[in-house]
């Protein structure tokens, strides 16, 4: 068991080291994981890549407890009109649909990952990894271009600390949709997502953060890319207490390609990070990466985005834009694009904005008879716009464009 | 129709327009000429509302209705239009959807019912090919990647999809060839209307070759410094603004 003891232990930490003492079935792999946990404890704002997002503060404030809702109302899924595939997490328990076999899939419940090339040192993984019983495994079969999308639901209630995984796989040119929709309210909820894009495999993924304003979430995905492999990916947040959606891509072989685009809505005091490190390894990869943050009152917005292009990985092309639009004085946005480049046949390049919406469009919409509400309105959603209009999928565009407008007409 | 009565406006605390008098009937077209910085970008912004411009002391009524106590939007309402002299590109916004939306803003706050799609694809398009936009340009988002005399060819579009009750026009013949004047020319004399009233703000006779004024107007200094008819642009593309700046 570990021996390594938390400096200055938060509640949280405590409580959690003791559930952890008290299981009776952990792996070495847990065991480890929980020690590289409790040699870091959770990130404060004095680490670099957490300064923005203290999960550490956060946390402190959070009494470990045990009120879990026992049965949990779970209204129709707003992508319930995709006939998608609906796997729920709830509160960490995973329910597969039981007579809902689809050709080319296989998805049910496995046992959880020990390690990933993702997650080195990286403490809140660690923990994931140490703590998650059952993982969700999904496997699209060779050649299988799945017409239903996968719906993951992460929902949530209570406060106490829920964790999930799920370890999917495309296998050689195959394709699969897969959304994952965050809801309810909670605590804590921290999810580890690895995924393995094989050989000329196509993967869009989608996510809707769309919990209550308390939550702190952490969601790690790991995406592994094959040759040839495509994936896009398109994330829509309006925030929580701290929410922070983590990509990491390693393209080891040549010729990947991925769009990876994100958009916050954040008003009150909402909190959203996306944080994404891309390892280009292969020669000839592709990165498309785009963010759009609108915050009001005193949201923040968080961005931080790296390119690594390894010696190895000539041809590379790739481009990270960031703007956010600040639409109060005491709205922030913080932005830290980063390019490491050790190639030397490479296009790289990386942009970031911010500023307040355009008085001379606001008068110009005006003066063409739209009133101040709608004005703005309709600005903000231009600027989301490239977000929403770049998802290849009709039925999730709409949905993700609804969102956007349900938020708009809010505030 | 459009009176303007001793309008003094400050920017940013200067003041621009010192006492400005005019007044255009309905039916006719009025030009405002005159040389740069004389405040004639200043009235066209203050009759339709924008914030950063102050009245200090004046009126601006159209048809009796006090046009300073009303929103951008309500002047539009009541039938304002602006052409403007920089006009906005809005990337995520198609020029369709933009125009309707803003058609339908208009309807809604004057009690009128909305347009029907289709009767608006119809009239859009016929309209667009009258301004000489085709069919692409209009379903592209609103004024993204289009050139200078593009731009003014979206402002003529909305004129005659609006249909206002008065219309300025601020210098919407600056960065235009002679094709487009002529279509700017036509576009404005097809509306021309004895309940309708145009303001024409520019520098050069050269557009009013096109639309011919009931009066034209000599700016300086934020003032209304001489009045004539037609003959009037002429003698000021012969002989500058020159005289008037001194006499301002």
């Amino acid at each position: 068991m570990s021996s390594t003891p938390l400096i200055n232990p938060s509640p949280l930490e405590t409580g959690l080291r003791a559930a952890f003492a008290a299981r009776s079935q952990t792996s070495e792999a847990q065991a480890a994981a929980f020690e590289r946990f409790q040699k870091h404890g959770f990130p404060n704002r004095r680490v670099e890549g957490w300064k923005w997002s203290d999960f550490n503060a956060a946390l402190r404030r959070l009494q470990p407890a045990n009120d879990r809702a026992g049965a949990v109302a779970i209204a129709p899924s707003d992508f319930a009109g995709l006939n998608p595939i609906e796997i729920r997490i709830v509160d960490g328990r995973i329910i597969v649909p039981g007579n809902d076999a689809v050709e080319g899939i296989e998805y049910g419940i496995i046992d959880p990952v020990g390690a990933s090339p993702h997650m080195d040192d990286h403490a809140i993984a660690a923990l994931n990894v140490a703590m998650t019983r059952k993982a969700l495994g999904i496997r699209v079969l060779q050649g299988v271009e799945l017409v239903r999308p996968v719906l993951i639901r992460h929902i949530n209630s209570g406060s106490t600390p829920v964790f999930s995984q799920t370890l999917a796989r495309a296998e050689e040119e195959s394709r699969l949709t897969i959304i994952e929709s965050f809801e309810g309210a909670g605590a804590y909820y921290s999810t580890l997502f690895h995924l393995g894009v094989r050989e000329g495999a196509q993967v869009e993924r989608y996510l809707l953060q769309n919990a209550g304003a308390e939550m702190i979430t952490h969601a790690f995905c790991g995406v592994m890319m094959s040759r040839s492999a495509k994936f896009k990916q398109t994330s829509l947040s309006t925030g929580g207490a701290l929410c922070r959606h983590e990509t990491h891509m390693l393209y080891p072989s040549d010729g990947s390609e991925s769009r990876i685009a994100s958009a916050s809505l954040l008003s009150d005091e909402r909190h959203s990070d996306f944080t994404t490190i891309v390892g280009h390894q292969g020669e000839e990869c592709t990165t498309r990466q785009l963010h759009k943050g609108v915050v009001r009152d005193r949201g923040r917005n968080i961005f931080q985005g790296k390119f690594l292009v390894e010696r190895t990985a000539q041809k590379t092309d790739a481009k990270m834009t960031a703007n956010a639009l600040l639409l109060s004085d005491m709205a922030e946005a913080n932005h830290k694009p980063e390019l490491e480049i050790y190639a030397d046949d490479v296009e790289c390049a990386h942009g970031s904005t911010s500023g307040a919406l355009d008085d001379d469009a606001l008068f110009y919409l005006r003066q063409r008879g739209l009133d101040e509400h709608c004005a703005r309105a309709l600005l903000i959603e231009a600027f989301v716009g490239e977000v929403i209009d770049g998802i290849p999928d009709d039925g999730v565009r709409n949905i993700f464009g609804a969102r956007v407008n349900q938020w708009l007409e809010a505030v | 129709m459009l009176k303007i009565e001793d309008l003094h406006v400050a920017v940013d605390g200067a003041e621009i327009l010192k006492g400005l008098t005019l007044e255009v009937p309905a039916g006719e077209v009025h030009a405002i000429m005159g040389p740069n910085g004389s405040g004639k970008s200043t009235l066209s912004h203050t009759i339709a509302g924008r914030d950063a411009y102050e009245v200090l002391s004046g009126g601006v009524t159209l048809d009796g209705d006090n046009l300073l106590a009303l929103d951008p939007n309500e002047r539009a309402a009541k039938g304002l239009f602006l052409s403007f002299q920089h006009p906005i590109e809005i990337p995520g916004v198609q020029t369709m959807n933009f125009i309707r939306t803003a058609m339908n803003a208009q309807r809604k706050a004057r009690s009128e019912e909305e347009i029907s799609a289709a009767d608006f694809l119809k009239s859009i398009r016929a309209k667009a090919k009258l301004v000489g936009l085709n069919d692409a340009k209009i379903k592209r988002p609103f004024n993204v990647g289009f050139s200078g005399g593009e731009k003014k060819r979206m402002e003529m579009l909305q004129l005659v999809m609006f249909e206002p009750r008065f219309a300025i026009m601020d210098e919407t013949d600056s960065g235009l060839d002679i094709d487009a004047l002529k279509m700017v020319g036509d576009v404005v004399n097809e509306l021309r209307d004895p309940s309708r009233g145009f303001l024409v703000i520019t520098h050069y006779q050269r557009l009013l070759d096109y639309i011919k004024p009931d009066a034209v107007h000599v700016l300086a200094d934020g003032r209304i410094v001489k009045s004539g008819g037609p003959e009037l642009a002429a003698e000021l593309e012969r002989s500058g603004y020159d005289q008037f700046i001194e006499a301002a």
